[in-house]
């Protein structure tokens, strides 16, 4: 059609390419010559300017980017196409098409159908009549027709959640042309070989003039073929068409609510068409996996379905025990109690007679069934026992005193048992407590590592027989068997040679004893087994069943029930296809593909005639105008780039050479040492208590209102300033502390500004501060309403003292009094008879000292233990101590006098001396007394 | 279009001299407040109507104890039965430090100013010199001159200054040493935080800082219209734009911003600060730093400018 690779979808837009000189012109237009002015305060109108500036004349090659761009976007509207389609249909036949409509076409069908319609338009073109035949549908009508017909059988058909039948489909088309040798037989194919493999060879004979292969891509052939339940994670296989480069592909398990439970990955490996995927969960969130799918492949094959095989099982517990529950830990089915729970739902009969008890747990269906040490059951229940294991059910026997003293003619035993037990160690005895050996290969154990610290002291033994050893699942480093099993009909009896309990063995209390039950009990067989009758066979009603898309629906259509026969794995067919058969209460699933297939691609090898192989339509012809648009984008990125670099917006972040290599150098050797990790055993916040361990800080508390907190940090740091220089107290910053969370014990004295706006403190908080008072620690609340009041009713407390009164309510206040003139406080640094802050006059009450009338009365100091762990003030501490960063005080004394700042700052040193020494300074005043009695 | 400014000549010292004495002729003496005297005081010219070191008699008071001994005055106690001690009155002259930006961009006049930023600076600093020597305060110039207390201090710095030209940027502050008053002059065209760097220290140290703002009538109005490139005479830095008269709002905007987070910063270190435009009268700002350097708050006249 055209000598170029490719045409132009709009050519009429390339007339716009005219416009290109305009272009350039207007590109390099400059401006005007500016007015020169010399302006000392550039550097302030740079600040507002900076949007405004051009370059006087763009450099040649920045012009050149900028027509570049303007012709990428030109030629882009303008829309090249390259390979467009021409039409090669052979015209010495009718057109055969051959299309697959199996699962894995499902992702690309609509180009499928554009691709068959295109073929279509060209017989129609050359008024050849159309042969259409679907390889996944369960008739196959071929008959050649015309094309209108074709079209419309194109737009009924679908993907099928099936595999294809092609030979029945080729046969079907061999019928229709009767001996007609088609002029172009056109395969559109998924790719993936089924059946023998010879579908090209069948092909061939039919002895079309031009045979076509039309494959899509297959990257969307991926099929998840088997899932296995792993010790602790879901194995899933999955399987792909396309290996040639590596792959990964995510993989979600769903609950059966369509919820997902679980993710994983699956990576192909490039080359390689078979991949495993773990999804690691829980085993009870594997029991609810139903689906796993492929993300991002909506097709039947990426689903898979599971059934109830990976359910809890149900296991009944027997013990030949009078139940006592009173001494636990001697029990056996204590041990097996917490060992299973958590893996399986446990039943326990409500009887303690057997008779009664057997029948009882057999009727609720058990997979399993765990006795623990009963040495003979009564006659009437060894019958429906052997028929519920020969239907399937497992049993478990556990040794004991009891089954040790049983007549050797038990049937529930796999193997013939001596009487009595051996003995291991003991005074008697010159053997030693025996460990475990390896467990043997074959056993379900085997992976386990072997058990270090088993000791079994006490056994039961198995007569030697011929196959004893390859019934043994695990044995004592001497040989003789510890496990040993024997499949009986469906089921299977296992025994454990030693006790349930810890007296025989340590095997109980160890985590061996916990994987060895699980293990035992992911062998049983799920959904139950009734001890009455048999299943040989069983007919299961479709359920849910799974569409080309890959998703579950409750639509059967045209499904046939499913015959499931023993010992024979029923395979996905038109009649059934995969879904879920059975009921809500119980169902199995029917998946696509054969367990462990492996999609391989179609052989055409050996074919007797030559075949042309193409793709899928849409494929071969590609727009340029994507990557057109990409070009310009970029050229405008680099354009933007080149401006803003000439506008000097780079200059600041210019890093020196050296510095740039130094730091290139140090990302390098960041990138290239493995760093020296330790466990990082930290919490959040160590750092922080660790900074403020070494020194003594002040604290207050976050009120939550940022003037109040601004004025408690700054008033803080003034005391602290204060100490420092007046005192050898030497304290750190001031520490801010949030009282719901931070740790408080660090801090002797907490500052707490009442204010009535901020939050209520929560009573969790509240009775933290309750915990720190108990511990030692002194609150020093502080009301900050000494003049507050004036102005309003005497009666009436202000805002901030009700807040007080509404936090003290939740803590245990011992009795307050104003701070007494023989108190230590007022002695404890310098001597004061007042506690003045911002304001003067409120008392500073503290925790009132028991009136000790015996003391005299002339006595300096009040000796007293302790420190009042609580004090209260109205005369705004912070306020006056606060100073800014200039050391400037910040808020003014009520009246102005300097002197009472500086008595605030010696109230300030006062009560933290007396916070940092306690009674020691009430002591001090007694020297001269105590160095007179010591005769000095 | 003629541009509307242009950089001038520098001024000899000897011209703007004589200016500076005539506008100090119109102020009155000023004595400044010596609030926070402690270390520069010294025996000065005037006493301080407060009791403290000096020659004159102040009072007698009763001798309280802990006092020296050698302060009681004997004599007067003979008279009764109480113990006196003599008090003197306090004489102080305070130390001020003189200071006026030279830097290029104080050489600049537009056609709307009387003269040039440098000019209104150097006239504004030799007439606080003449001003403050006349009451016999300690007058230095960091850089330049020593502190000296003399009557003709102002010639004496402005013949200092013409061995010593003022260099640009802010003073070296190294001679300072202990509590005194420092006024500096300049436009302050840097940016607020490295001003403040500058001067947080010297405020630390305990220094009150008297700062004037001279600024050009066009560099506060930017008269400018159509494309226009400007140049910064300190670094030769080019900017065009293409319509001035566009950005001139946001241009007053930001230039008063600065000059109110200057102003704000300084009045925070307890410094004042004195905006004036070089096509106002110099004795505007003159009376205004005089009237702080001697205690009174500043009015506000002129709508705050000065």
């Amino acid at each position: 059609m055209s000598l170029l690779p490719f045409i132009f979808a709009n050519p009429m837009m390339l007339a716009a390419l005219v416009a290109l000189p305009a272009i350039w012109w207007l590109l390099r237009m400059t401006p005007p010559k500016p007015v020169t002015e010399i302006f000392p305060p550039l550097r302030i109108l740079a600040g507002v300017l900076k949007r405004e500036e051009t370059p006087s004349k763009s450099p040649w090659w920045l012009t050149l980017l900028r027509m570049l761009m303007a012709a990428a976007i030109i030629f882009a509207i303008a829309d090249p196409v390259f390979n467009p389609r021409s039409n090669t249909l052979s015209a010495d036949g009718p057109l055969a098409l051959v299309i697959d409509n199996s699962w894995a076409t499902a992702a690309d069908w609509e180009r499928r159908v554009e691709t068959a319609e295109a073929l279509i338009g060209d017989a129609e073109d050359r008024n050849l009549p159309v042969a259409i035949v679907f390889t996944a549908d369960s008739e196959h009508n071929a008959v050649p027709g015309s094309a209108t017909a074709a079209r419309n059988r194109l737009a009924a058909a679908s993907p099928q959640p099936l595999q294809p039948e092609r030979t029945a489909a080729v046969n079907a088309l061999k019928t229709a042309l009767d001996g007609t040798a088609p002029g172009t037989l056109a395969f559109l194919t998924d790719g993936i070989e089924t059946g023998d493999g010879k579908v090209m060879a069948e092909l061939a004979a039919l002895a079309p003039a031009n045979l076509r292969l039309v494959e899509g891509r297959g990257d969307q052939a991926v099929a998840i073929t088997n899932s296995a339940n792993d010790a602790d994670s879901m194995v899933v296989t999955a399987s792909r068409l396309d290996t040639n480069s590596a792959r990964t592909l995510p993989i979600t398990a769903y609950d059966t609510r369509g919820r997902t439970v679980a993710n994983g990955s699956v990576a192909f490996a490039a080359g390689e068409g078979v991949a495993t995927a773990t999804l690691a969960a829980p085993f009870e969130l594997r029991n609810d996996f139903a689906r796993i799918a492929i993300d991002g492949t909506a097709t039947a094959g990426g689903t898979f379905l599971l059934d109830d095989g990976f359910r809890r099982r149900r296991v009944a517990l027997l013990s030949g025990e009078a139940r006592d529950q009173s001494q636990p830990l001697l029990s056996p089915l204590y041990y097996i109690n917490r060992a299973l729970a958590p893996y399986a739902d446990l039943v326990q009969p409500n009887e303690a007679d057997l008779a009664v008890a057997i029948p009882e747990l057999l009727a609720q269906k058990p997979s399993m069934l765990i006795m623990a040490d009963i040495g003979r059951l009564p006659d009437e229940t060894y019958a429906p026992v052997t028929k519920w294991i020969e239907n399937g059910g497992t049993l478990i026997r556990f040794a004991g005193p009891r089954l040790a003293a049983a007549p050797a003619d038990d049937p529930l035993v796999p193997v013939t048992l001596r009487q009595g037990e051996r003995a291991l160690g003991g005074a008697l005895s010159w053997s030693q407590p025996q460990p475990l050996a390896d467990y043997p290969a074959l056993s379900p154990f085997a992976g386990m590592p072997r058990p270090q610290d088993i000791l079994v002291k006490r056994q039961v033994l198995a007569e030697p027989t011929a196959d004893l050893s390859s019934r043994t699942w695990a044995s004592l480093a001497d040989g003789t068997p510890l496990v040993t099993t024997k499949a009986q009909g469906a089921g299977r009896i296992i025994l454990f040679h030693v006790s349930a309990e810890a007296t025989w063995s340590n095997l109980p209390i160890s985590g061996d004893f916990v994987e060895m039950l699980r293990r035992s009990v992911q062998l049983s067989r799920s959904g139950g087994v009734a001890s009455e009758g048999t299943t040989p066979g069983q007919t299961l009603a479709p359920y849910r069943l799974l569409n080309a898309d890959g998703v579950l629906t409750s639509e059967t259509g045209r499904a046939r029930p499913l015959e499931i026969s023993a010992g024979k794995a029923p395979v996905s067919s038109a009649e059934n296809p995969p879904g879920l058969y059975g009921s809500e209460e119980g169902f199995s699933a029917l998946n696509l593909l054969p367990r462990d297939t492996r999609l391989k691609p179609i052989d055409a090898t050996g074919l007797p005639m030559a075949y042309t192989s193409e793709a899928l339509i849409g494929a071969e012809a590609w727009s340029l105008k994507p990557s057109l648009f990409a070009v310009a984008l970029i050229l405008l990125l680099v354009d933007s780039a080149v401006v803003l670099f000439m506008g000097g917006a780079f200059a600041r972040l210019r890093i020196p050479a050296t510095t740039a290599v130094v730091i290139a150098l140090a990302a390098a050797a960041l990138v290239a040492a493995p760093g020296h990790s330790l466990a990082d055993d930290g919490k959040p916040g160590d750092e922080n208590i660790l900074a403020r361990l070494d020194k003594t800080h002040l604290a207050y508390v976050i009120t939550g209102e940022a003037e109040v907190d601004r004025l408690s940090e700054r008033g803080l740091a003034g005391l602290t300033e204060f100490l420092t220089y007046r005192t050898t107290l030497e304290p750190g910053p001031p520490v801010g502390l949030d009282i719901a969370s931070d740790e408080l014990s660090f801090y002797s004295l907490i500052y707490w500004p009442i204010s009535a706006n901020a939050p209520m403190p929560s009573p969790q908080a509240v009775s933290r501060i309750d915990a720190y008072m108990r511990a030692g620690g002194t609150v020093l609340f502080d009301t900050r309403d000494q003049f507050s009041s004036l102005g309003t009713n005497s009666g009436n407390t202000s805002p901030n003292s009700e807040r007080l009164q509404a936090i003290l309510g939740d803590l245990d206040i011992p009795p307050l009094e104003p701070v007494p003139t023989d108190n230590v406080l007022t002695k404890s640094f310098y001597l004061l008879s007042n506690f003045p802050g911002r304001y003067n006059g409120s008392p500073l009450w503290i925790e009132a000292q028991p009136d000790n009338g015996s003391q005299p009365t002339g006595r300096p100091a009040r000796a007293g233990d302790g420190v009042s762990p609580i004090m209260i003030t109205g005369n705004d501490f912070a306020g006056a101590w606060a100073i800014d960063g200039n050391g400037a005080p910040l808020l003014p004394t009520v009246p102005p006098d300097e002197q009472q700042r500086e008595y605030a700052y010696r109230s300030g040193v006062n009560i933290m001396m007396y916070m940092l020494t306690g009674n020691y300074k009430a002591d001090q005043v007694h020297i001269p007394a105590l160095l007179e009695r010591l005769g000095q | 279009m003629a541009a509307i400014g242009h950089i001038v000549e520098r001024t000899p010292s000897g011209e703007v001299l004589s200016r500076a004495q005539m506008r100090a002729r119109l102020i009155p003496d000023c004595m400044v407040e010596a609030k926070r005297i402690a270390n520069t005081v010294i025996s000065g010219w005037h006493g301080r109507r407060k009791r403290g070191i000096g020659e004159n008699f102040w009072q007698f008071r009763p001798y309280s104890d802990g006092e020296s001994l050698s302060r009681i005055d004997w004599r007067r106690s003979a008279r009764d039965d109480h113990t006196y001690v003599r008090d003197r009155e306090w004489e102080a002259a305070h130390t001020i430090w003189l200071w006026a930006d030279l830097s290029p961009s104080m050489m600049y006049k537009s056609k709307f100013g009387h003269v040039s930023k440098e000019s209104r600076a150097l006239v504004l600093m030799l007439a606080l010199a003449e001003i403050l020597a006349r009451s016999g305060e300690r007058i230095g110039c960091p850089g330049v001159m020593e502190p000296v207390s003399a009557r003709n201090a102002a010639e004496r710095l402005a013949s200092a200054l013409m061995h010593t030209p003022l260099s640009g940027g802010l003073p070296q502050t190294g001679m300072i040493r202990a509590v005194s008053d420092l006024v500096l002059i300049g436009d302050f065209l840097d940016p607020v935080d490295t001003i403040m760097a500058r001067l947080a220290p010297l405020a630390r140290r305990g220094m009150r800082g008297h700062i004037v703002e001279i600024a050009d009538p066009a560099e506060e109005a930017f008269p400018y219209a159509g494309r226009t490139e400007f140049t910064d005479p300190e670094t030769g830095e080019k900017l065009t734009a293409g319509r001035a008269e566009i950005v001139a709002d946001d241009y007053r905007r930001a230039y008063f911003a600065r000059r109110d987070s200057l102003g704000d910063m300084l009045r925070h270190l307890g410094w004042t600060f004195t905006p004036h435009r070089t096509d106002h009268l110099a004795s505007e700002a003159l009376v205004a730093v005089h009237m702080y350097l001697s205690g009174m708050p500043g009015r506000a006249t002129h709508g705050g400018q000065l």
